[in-house]
């Protein structure tokens, strides 16, 4: 009876494995053949096999793509914009969410749900529009042309996510603060924002995750290389190197790196962010 | 601390910068949407303001319905394919223990940090009829591996498949940290009451898990209504439209066929349709569980009586 038992927990213990490798086959395999190929010479590209085994290594490959790619310079806009945004989203999330949750006045309930509206509001139906705003006011090719919508469509997430975290926020403290002789600034500043510590943190995973593969209202809204982001490396080569299959691996390999690699470093706090952030969302 | 706490400068200050935020990245597009959708505006050049006349044709605009149908086959395909699978996954995962759960988790969630640029283009690639994954694995299996996965036909299930494949470490995530946050004494009363691990799945981890499925299955209609990034990229939204979306679509009505004003017509329409979708799926789950939360209390009295 016990053998038995124990036989049918080893089995149970082998499907619970052969499914979830299954599953992360499923999830991982196109990338691991994206590098396979990228690292092959296109000609080599038509087997019949899945996987090919480059006669030689086509580091080349890599040198174009970093290159023709400008990786260096959209990595650097991506990186200087999408913490821009977090900063802004933090800060004006904050301020607004202390404003509508602690502070007393008429239209408080009022302005927070208009700003939450802005949650519902699809990104895309504003692309004409704000094309033509952007337009008039010279504001196309420029930093600010990506960095107010980027803020302006994160803020409602952060808003929410600030408004329920400050309640854990116990008010004796700042009654506190408020005796010692404290602005409102200072105790926002110096009282509230170090115990949101975990949740500034969601936030600014959100914001990033949310703005850092955003493309469409980049290729909108700019057309000169100075502030373009990093997914403009790949739609850019793909007309560059039509045909030259491999080296369009080896660039796609290249922009998808950087989010990987401090996926995986951060990964623990990057899933209990998002964890808390789409719960509570 | 009141008059601390109710100074108006004060207030105006902190949620200023929310406002202006609003007002003009929001707010001021969608009333300069309001306005070009009365008009013939071509992008450039003079125009004229015709009033309904986008809207009306808009209502018998075949492409603009496929593009909601399509929206609504997304819909459905995530909620009965992606989010049951997610589900089972997550359920399984939880059992793993020690540190292949934090590596499995870790896997899955992989694609979604990855640009939809690098996704649409390399599952292109995937879907390649010569040298393509999709069919070196079929011949590998013996088939012919000739399929053209971009038909008329088809191709979207090719968008429904790499968006399933794309959120799916988001969906499992989430479900995940719900059956983390589900109180272990019960599954230790259901083993000690003999049930089964189906058993177990289907009475406590299900019906507990409600309030996350009811708000990722929210979450699934919206981005299905507001899918664009993949099919822009993967198919812009062809063959002919069979592959449209509301938001593909007036991107091109605007900047390819220079019909700005129909595209912004379009656009107020679109917000429309995923302001009262969301309005909708809230009240519809909200209602339910009010009207559980009554009935039950209801009956309480009844019995109190």
């Amino acid at each position: 009876m016990k053998m038995a038992g124990q036989r049918s927990k080893k089995i149970t213990k082998f499907l619970l494995w052969a499914i979830l490798i299954f599953v992360a086959v499923i999830q991982i395999f196109p990338l691991i053949w994206l590098l396979d190929f990228s690292l092959a010479n296109s000609t080599e590209m038509f087997t019949s096999g899945l996987l090919v085994i480059p006669e030689k290594i086509q580091w080349g490959n890599y040198v174009k793509a970093f290159v023709d790619g400008h990786f260096l310079l959209y990595l650097k806009n991506s990186v200087l914009i999408n913490g821009l945004a977090v900063l802004l989203v933090i800060l004006v999330s904050i301020m607004a969410a202390f404003a509508c949750r602690r502070m007393r006045w008429k239209l408080s309930m009022f302005v927070k749900t208009l700003l939450l509206m802005g949650m519902m509001i699809p990104i895309h139906a504003t692309l004409l529009p704000n094309y033509k705003i952007y337009n008039m006011l010279g504001l196309t090719d420029t930093i600010w042309a990506l960095l107010i919508p980027y803020v302006a469509f994160s803020l409602p997430q952060g808003l929410f996510l600030m408004t329920s975290f400050m309640e854990s926020v116990p008010v004796e403290l700042e009654e506190a603060a408020v005796m010692d002789g404290c602005g409102i600034y200072r105790i926002i500043f110096q009282i509230i924002m170090p115990m949101l510590k975990s949740s500034i943190a969601t936030v600014a995973i959100m914001t990033f995750l949310n703005n850092w593969n955003e493309f469409i209202m980049a290729s909108t809204y700019l057309s000169s290389p100075k502030w373009k982001t990093l997914p403009f490396s790949v739609l850019e080569f793909t007309g560059q190197y039509s045909s030259n299959y491999a080296v369009q691996f080896a660039v796609m390999a290249l922009t998808a790196a950087p989010a990987v690699i401090v996926y995986v470093i951060l990964n623990k706090h990057i899933t209990k962010g998002v964890a808390m952030g789409a719960v509570k969302g | 601390m009141k008059k601390l706490y109710s100074n108006k400068l004060v207030i105006l200050s902190l949620v200023l910068p929310g406002l202006l935020l609003f007002v003009f990245a929001i707010l001021a597009p969608i009333c300069l949407s309001v306005y070009y959708g009365f008009t013939d505006y071509s992008g450039m050049g003079s125009y004229s303001v015709t009033g309904f006349e986008n809207y009306r044709e808009l209502m018998h605009d075949t492409a603009f319905w496929t593009s909601l149908r399509n929206s609504l086959f997304l819909a459905i395909g995530f909620i009965c394919i992606q989010h049951p699978l997610a589900i089972v996954v997550a359920a399984v995962l939880d059992k793993l223990g020690g540190r292949g759960e934090n590596f499995f988790r870790c896997v899955y969630f992989i694609p979604n940090v990855i640009s939809v640029a690098v996704i649409a283009y390399l599952w292109k690639f995937i879907y390649n009829p010569d040298f393509g994954l999709l069919n070196n694995i079929i011949k590998a299996f013996g088939g012919k591996g000739d399929v053209n996965w971009f038909s008329t036909d088809t191709a979207i299930w090719a968008v429904l498949i790499v968006l399933i494949w794309h959120g799916f470490g988001w969906g499992m995530l989430i479900y995940y940290t719900g059956i983390k946050n589900i109180d272990q004494v019960l599954y230790e009363a259901a083993a000690i009451d003999g049930a089964d691990q189906k058993t177990t799945f289907f009475r406590i981890t299900l019906p507990l898990m409600k309030p996350v499925i009811q708000v990722n299955v929210t979450m699934a209609v919206i981005s299905a209504l507001k899918q664009m990034e993949t099919v822009y990229l993967l198919t812009n939204g062809g063959p002919g439209n069979s592959t449209q979306f509301a938001a593909n679509y007036l991107y091109q009505q605007a900047f390819k066929a220079f019909r700005y004003g129909y595209g912004n017509a379009i656009g107020v329409v679109f917000i429309v349709i995923c302001l009262a979708a969301t309005v909708i799926l809230n009240k519809v789950f909200e209602d339910r569980d009010e009207r559980k939360v009554r009935r039950l209390s209801g009956r309480r009295e009844e019995k109190a009586a």
